[in-house]
């Protein structure tokens, strides 16, 4: 059974539940009442308004097993942080639990938090960039399937969305117009300057990271998450295109902005970078957007390199691919805090003369390797 | 007046009034907000004639690529922060 029947066996079931009382109370009032309810009713329970409520019931369901996850990694990042660092981390906060709720507390002391704007600031955009950042960042999560039966589909047959993952690369494509705008609009030196670093650093690092992508397009021959994960059935792709994997993850840890490559946000140089005017949830949904950003990287690096849900069978295909997707975050940790921050030349130099032609040489790779037959 | 027609006026519309104000905004930069909704609205128009993957490209291409390089364009050519502030 896979999501869409389950959420279309729930739907369907809430529309006769809700509809058999309808009708009856239809029934005792007079014969005009009782068409209108009769017409409203059989708008319920034709096929289009149960497919439309179904994904998106598919896309709540997904969205919410994403945020959990997001909780889980910015629970890792506090973590793993105080243990390389040497201390404790989150701690209290449900002790038992090694700390985990620190996060939802840190969650809820910002929601209570006063909303400020900035008088100097520009209204429109300093109120629209966190929309547009989260609401882009969450699309992502939305097309990417955690097993052959746990993704967003639009029919029983469980073929999920055309190109998925063209459009997640589309939806992470969307974030620097989000940071530029929330950094002009703050009216601050300091945050348009983070505003600029991000968005060239994340335009750079976005050619070489769509270039590895198109490799594995290039191998697989679709742009479909689960075409994708089947083709790596025998070989995952991290071993012939191993190029591409290092590149990819270089180019992931860019565009989520963590430290080797955390620029924007510099404290030591920009305060807060372009998040400076930013306080309280908005602040806080910025925060959040990171994790989501890594989760949704590490998820996207798993599906095209680290063969997605295929491992033995004893665990379950969704908690492979999560297994993998944590394994990519511990890693990103692990340089995070052991690498020191780079000079702007220097990262777009790596970017524009190191990583674009390793990404085209693995690009000519993966086009021998398709048209020689060996893959 | 079927549901398809609603959405595609709705679509439509935004686009249409998205465009005016690109011509309209006082703010440069809300011209380019305005060239987003616009840049979107014909993504999904294109998704409505079922042509998905043209409206991915719209949203690779036009959206995540050609409103940044506008955006530093501008950017990098005014010397105040914000159109409000110039004496």
């Amino acid at each position: 059974m896979n999501l869409f029947e389950f959420c279309y066996g729930i739907i369907h079931w809430l529309v006769d539940l809700v509809n058999n009382l309808w009708y009856r109370l239809g029934d005792t009032l007079p014969w005009y009442f009782g068409d209108f309810f009769t017409a409203v009713g059989d708008f319920a329970a034709s096929d289009g308004h149960l497919t439309f409520m179904t994904i998106l019931l598919e896309c709540i369901i997904i969205i919410l097993v994403a945020l959990i996850n997001v909780l889980n990694f910015l629970w890792i990042f506090r973590k793993l942080s105080g243990r390389i660092l040497d201390f404790y981390g989150p701690y209290y906060v449900g002790y038992r639990i090694g700390g985990w709720l620190q996060n939802l507390a840190d969650g809820i002391k910002l929601f209570v938090k006063e909303i400020i704007v900035p008088k100097k600031a520009d209204r429109l955009g300093y109120l629209l960039a966190p929309i547009i950042y989260v609401g882009s960042s969450l699309l992502i999560l939305s097309v990417i399937p955690l097993s052959e039966n746990f993704g967003l589909s639009t029919n029983e047959s469980g073929e999920y969305v055309t190109a998925g993952a063209l459009f997640a690369l589309a939806a992470f494509s969307i974030a620097p117009f989000a940071i530029l705008l929330a950094g002009w609009s703050s009216n601050n030196k300091y945050t348009l300057i983070g505003g600029m670093r991000s968005a060239a650093q994340m335009m750079s690092y976005e050619i070489p990271l769509i270039l590895c992508a198109a490799s594995v397009f290039l191998v697989a021959g679709s742009f479909n998450f689960v075409d994708i994960v089947d083709a790596q059935h025998d070989i995952w792709f991290l071993i012939p295109l191993f190029i591409g994997f290092v590149v990819f993850l270089i180019c992931l840890i860019a565009e989520v902005e963590i430290i080797p490559f955390d620029l924007p946000e510099a404290e030591a140089e920009l305060v807060e970078g372009w998040t400076t005017e930013y306080g309280g949830m908005k602040f806080g949904l910025f925060y959040m957007t990171t994790a989501i950003r890594s989760y949704a990287g590490g998820a996207l690096a798993t599906a095209f390199f680290l063969g997605g849900w295929h491992g033995p069978s004893f665990i379950p295909d969704e908690i492979w691919f999560l297994i993998k997707a944590y394994i990519v975050y511990t890693v990103f940790m692990w340089l995070t805090w052991s690498v020191p921050r780079v000079r702007i030349d220097q990262m777009l130099g790596v970017g524009w003369r190191r990583l674009l032609p390793l990404a085209v040489l693995n690009l000519f790779i993966a086009a021998v390797l398709k048209s020689g037959g060996w893959i | 007046m079927t549901w398809e027609l609603i959405v595609f006026l709705f679509l439509a519309s935004a686009a249409l009034l998205s465009a005016l104000w690109v011509i309209a905004a006082k703010e440069i930069v809300h011209s380019v907000i305005g060239l987003v909704t616009c840049f979107i609205a014909i993504g999904c128009l294109f998704i409505m004639l079922n042509a998905e993957f043209v409206a991915i490209v719209q949203f690779l291409v036009y959206v995540g690529a050609v409103t940044i390089v506008i955006l530093f364009g501008i950017m990098l050519t005014r010397r105040e922060i914000m159109e409000s502030e110039k004496k």
